[in-house]
């Protein structure tokens, strides 16, 4: 049955198939060189796939081949595919077979048999199935205008529509006035395809979008400011580089968002709380945003519009957009499962020493403070003393974990002096490329405890043994002589700093070449801010007092860090608090 | 005895010999069954014939699926596509003439959005594809891609987001859209011509769509994608955009001066910020992604997310990225250069919501210049 050339092109597939395993290792780290397919020039016997190959290997066997004599010839016609030639059959016939198998599974005669039917009964049944087809179908098989393929044009195009959900939308650029809108737009919008005809495309678009698409309706004349950009270089190119406007060619490309009417049924859409520019006007219009992609493209006026006025006979041809309007979802991912809001509960982003840089507006209805006079000031400031040993804990380790932190129960310091009980979730954001921790995200719910009432009274007593454990760290006895208090935003700094320190011992060549642009930036950037120092009064407003002395005459964050530590060690009670920070 | 042993193993020849024929001449019936170019036609092999078949048949069993559940399986919509006019979709404009009538309205479609449909099962198969993928991989016809697996063509590190994306959840009602990026064999050069089989190169493709549910059997359930490659080139730019520089940590490295306009930010009080401060906290998770797309695949569309505006609020934008090699790579250097930066254009989707809200530092006191 084989021909002479056979050998050889089975040793050809031996190569191949030794690659094929090779590649099918557990090992892949993502090559650089894709696999290849070969060229089928042979139909019948044999037949491989894309396997993968290495050009230089073939070439090297091949090589190899050619110089061999005729008796090795033989010899190696022998060796080559005997052993492996097995193998290459045995996976050619389970290809086979699993195709075949696959084919039974949907031909629909197949189906009830009992036990697995041979090959050739299954092709021809495939065969009958395809003829039924062919009597029931329309357009693949009578649908000479176009060339045959495996889908007719028509529902190549519904397929099209529904997988981009999108309709097709040609609007006339002086006007504005819709000439064509493909039937998909009742799915999207809720407007059916006559009513929107013909109609103004203005009168459907958002008020503030329309001085966007008016601009993007211009004509292909280029205005002075407008820009192009190859994408691919990120080059600006000059405008008339590209742009040929001609009879029935390709214009310039046009792609913008833009917002239109739709007048769906606002209770199956709840999800789309979040759209931009949800206009809570009477009507009951909302917006939706599309993602608007098209072209320029000149047509003889006289052919497109009917209902145009005689004046319009002057101007040959019309300019219109034909774009493809796709709705874009909202969130085009997952929304955010790591930070869940409800109605309790608010988000706030801090820096990692722990100062504030977002707050969420809803945090104003549980702490009662505005987010502005909540910002650069340090989370510390408004926890409780009895928790500040496990927060500073929690805080240091999610600086140092990737996963989500949770924190217990514990008090938040209200704008009136209250205490409130928050829960909170930490989790410490790092930047993909650095690896840097960035910021730490906080999402902070309300946790129903005891009445505001207790916790006034608590926070009474709380003021009594705070004011003791001030005296007690006041005493002096340290090695700096001064006087000290405990500020709480330090405690933060100090965190942070011990995290900087971690990088700078951990930094290596190679991460310093990945940022070229500015590795020299300072891994811990707001540490060279001054401090908000604050004395730690419950019941008082934090002061931002800038002029204590002290602290700012250290040299070092290291120097100011061991007089605290120093502090700390005096107080018998805080002990197991040192033991945390270390 | 020998002789008897030569003799029955002629005969199993033989028949091993009609067998084939038999077979061949199957194969033969169903590949003309098939509506297929002749040319296409006689370079198909027996696999391939198998392949086209059940394309065919899924293709046959899910537009039947498409018809006869109607707007059913989306119950999210109230209107059904009324009978009447869409036999009359067929024409592009409302009247007919020689010049707009051998206007081919699908193929317009498709080169509007500059990508192939592809039709996916769930175990990867690809159904199908329409014939300008070609253009788009330039490694094969469409037939002859047609029937493979996904994962044969596509880079490693993204199978298991591929899989993530091809499992179907069973909730009917809320139609499941899906939105990925995804790297594909393409042996195409950069200047779109054909290369040779030895210079395929990764090519990151947009793919969005959603899942085709088929209540009967799940085996017709299947993805419909639409498929582009990023970016796209020459957009024109409008009011509503700018135009931005990043390093490979997302700290802008320029801004054009759009940005003052339309955020109210001076491109110099940007520089050396990371994106990651600019935006809603909510949206972290959002840009997050977009980033890991950056570093892995070069090249990504973000979600809608929102940006601070400087005086207070925000505004709801989408930004489309790449990164911009320092080098190309080429056949001496075939190994990734360092990346010089992240480009990114934005496009603003809103006003500015909010506007009296400050929530971020950077809104209520002026920065001081790094």
């Amino acid at each position: 049955m084989f021909t002479q050339s056979a050998p050889f092109v089975f040793c050809l597939f031996h190569v191949l198939d030794q690659a094929a395993e090779e590649e099918e290792g557990p090992s892949q780290a993502g090559s650089a060189m894709p696999s290849v397919e070969l060229p089928r020039k042979r139909k019948g016997e044999v037949e491989e796939r894309s396997d993968p190959m290495y050009n230089a290997d073939i070439q090297f066997n091949i090589d190899q081949f050619l110089c061999r004599s005729e008796e090795e010839d033989q010899q190696v016609k022998m060796k080559c595919f005997r052993e492996p030639h097995r193998q290459i059959e045995k996976r050619r016939r389970d290809k086979m077979n699993n195709l075949i198998d696959e084919l039974s599974a949907m031909i629909p005669a197949c189906q009830p048999m009992a036990r697995k039917l041979d090959k050739l009964t299954v092709l021809r049944k495939a065969v009958q199935h395809l003829k039924a087809l062919k009597a029931g179908a329309s357009g693949a098989f009578t649908d000479t205008k176009h060339k045959p393929s495996i889908l007719p044009q028509d529902e190549l195009r519904h397929l099209l529509l529904r997988a981009a959900d999108g309709f097709l939308l040609v609007v006339r650029c002086d006007r504005a006035k819709m000439l064509f809108i493909s039937e998909s737009v009742s799915k999207i919008l809720n407007f059916s395809k006559l009513e929107l005809t013909g109609q103004s495309l203005f009168d459907f678009i958002h008020p503030k979008d329309i001085h966007k698409v008016k601009e993007q309706l211009s004509s292909s004349e280029m205005l002075p400011q407008q820009r192009l950009v190859d994408a691919s270089t990120g080059v600006q190119v000059q405008a008339d580089a590209h742009v040929r406007p001609s009879h029935l060619a390709t214009g310039a490309r046009r792609s913008f968002f833009c917002r239109m009417k739709h007048s769906r049924v606002t209770g199956k859409h709840e999800d789309k709380h979040s759209l931009p520019g949800v206009s809570k006007k009477k009507e009951t219009y909302r917006y939706c945003t599309l993602h608007c992609t098209g072209y320029m493209r000149t047509w003889p006026s006289s052919q497109l519009d009917p209902e145009a006025d005689c004046t319009d006979k002057e101007t040959s041809s019309l300019n219109c957009l034909v774009t493809v309007c796709r709705l874009h979802p909202p969130v085009s991912h997952q929304p955010p499962k790591d930070v869940n809001i409800k109605a309790t509960e608010f988000v706030t982003r801090c820096a990692i020493d722990g100062k504030f840089t977002f707050v969420d507006q809803q945090a104003t209805t549980v702490i009662g403070y505005l987010p502005q006079e909540v910002l650069g000031t340090s989370c510390y400031e408004y926890f409780h003393q009895d928790d500040l040993q496990h927060l500073a804990g929690k805080h240091r380790q999610v600086l140092r974990s990737k996963e989500k932190v949770e924190t217990q129960c514990y008090k938040f310091k209200t704008k009136h002096g209250s205490y409130v009980m928050l829960q909170s979730q930490w989790f410490s954001f790092t930047n993909p490329w650095t690896k840097e921790v960035e910021f730490i995200v906080s999402s902070n719910k309300v946790v129903s405890g005891p009445g505001n009432a207790k916790d006034e009274s608590e926070a009474g007593s709380s003021t009594l043994a705070h004011e003791e454990a001030k005296q007690i760290l006041e005493i002096p006895g340290l090695s700096t002589g001064v006087g000290m208090m405990i500020y709480a935003g330090s405690i933060g700094t100090q965190i942070a700093n011990e995290l900087g320190d971690t990088y700078r011992a951990n930094s290596s060549p190679s991460s310093e070449a990945s940022s070229p642009f500015g590795s020299v930036q300072e891994k811990c950037p707001l540490t060279s801010r001054s401090f908000f120092p604050v004395c730690y009064h419950p019941g008082e407003s934090s002061q931002l007092d800038l002029d204590v002395p002290g602290l700012s005459s250290f040299s070092s964050d290291e120097a100011a860090m061991a007089v605290i530590m120093s502090l700390l060690d005096s107080d018998v009670n805080m002990g197991s608090w040192t033991q945390s920070l270390f | 005895m020998t002789a008897d042993k030569e003799k029955r193993r002629a005969i199993s020849r033989e028949a091993a010999r009609r067998r084939r024929r038999v077979e061949s001449d199957v194969f033969g019936d169903l590949s003309r069954l098939l509506p297929l170019q002749a040319s296409v036609r006689a370079h198909l092999d027996k696999p391939s014939i198998i392949r086209l078949t059940l394309s065919f048949i899924r293709m046959q069993a899910l537009l039947r699926e498409t018809e006869s559940a109607g707007c059913n399986a989306e119950a999210g919509h109230a209107v059904r596509f009324p009978r009447g006019v869409e036999a009359g979709e067929g024409r592009l404009f409302e009247s007919e003439t020689e010049e707009i009538a051998p206007l081919d309205e699908t193929k317009m479609y498709l080169k509007i959005l500059e990508g192939f449909l592809m039709v996916l099962s769930t175990t990867g198969d690809m159904i199908f594809l329409s014939d300008n993928v070609s253009k788009y991989m330039g490694l094969s016809q469409q037939t002859e891609l047609m029937g493979h697996n996904i994962f044969e063509y596509t880079h490693p590190c993204d199978h298991e987001e591929i899989r993530h994306n091809l499992r179907l959840t069973a909730e009917l009602g809320c139609s499941q859209k899906r939105d990925f990026v995804m790297r594909i064999k393409s042996a195409l050069t950069h200047r779109g011509r054909v290369g040779n089989l030895k210079s395929t190169t990764w090519k990151v493709l947009h793919c969005q769509g959603r899942v085709k549910l088929c209540v009967a059997s799940s085996s017709v359930s299947c993805l419909l994608l639409t498929c582009r490659p990023l970016p796209l080139s020459h957009t024109l730019l409008s009011t509503h955009t700018f135009t931005s520089q990043h390093g490979m940590d997302m700290r802008f490295t320029y801004c054009d001066q759009r940005v003052t306009s339309l955020l109210g930010y001076r491109p110099e009080e940007l520089l050396g910020r990371s994106i990651y401060d600019l935006c809603h906290t909510l949206d972290t998770s959002c840009l997050n992604k977009n980033h890991l797309n950056l570093c892995l695949k070069s090249q990504s569309v973000s979600g809608q997310y929102r940006m601070l505006v400087r005086s207070g609020g925000y505004v709801w934008v989408e930004s489309h990225s790449a990164v911009i090699p320092g080098v190309q790579p080429s056949r001496s250097r075939p190994n990734p250069s360092q990346p010089l930066c992240i480009l990114s254009v934005t496009y603003v989707l809103s006003g500015v919501e909010e506007p009296s809200l400050q929530l971020s530092l950077d809104q209520t006191f002026p920065r001081y210049p790094r």
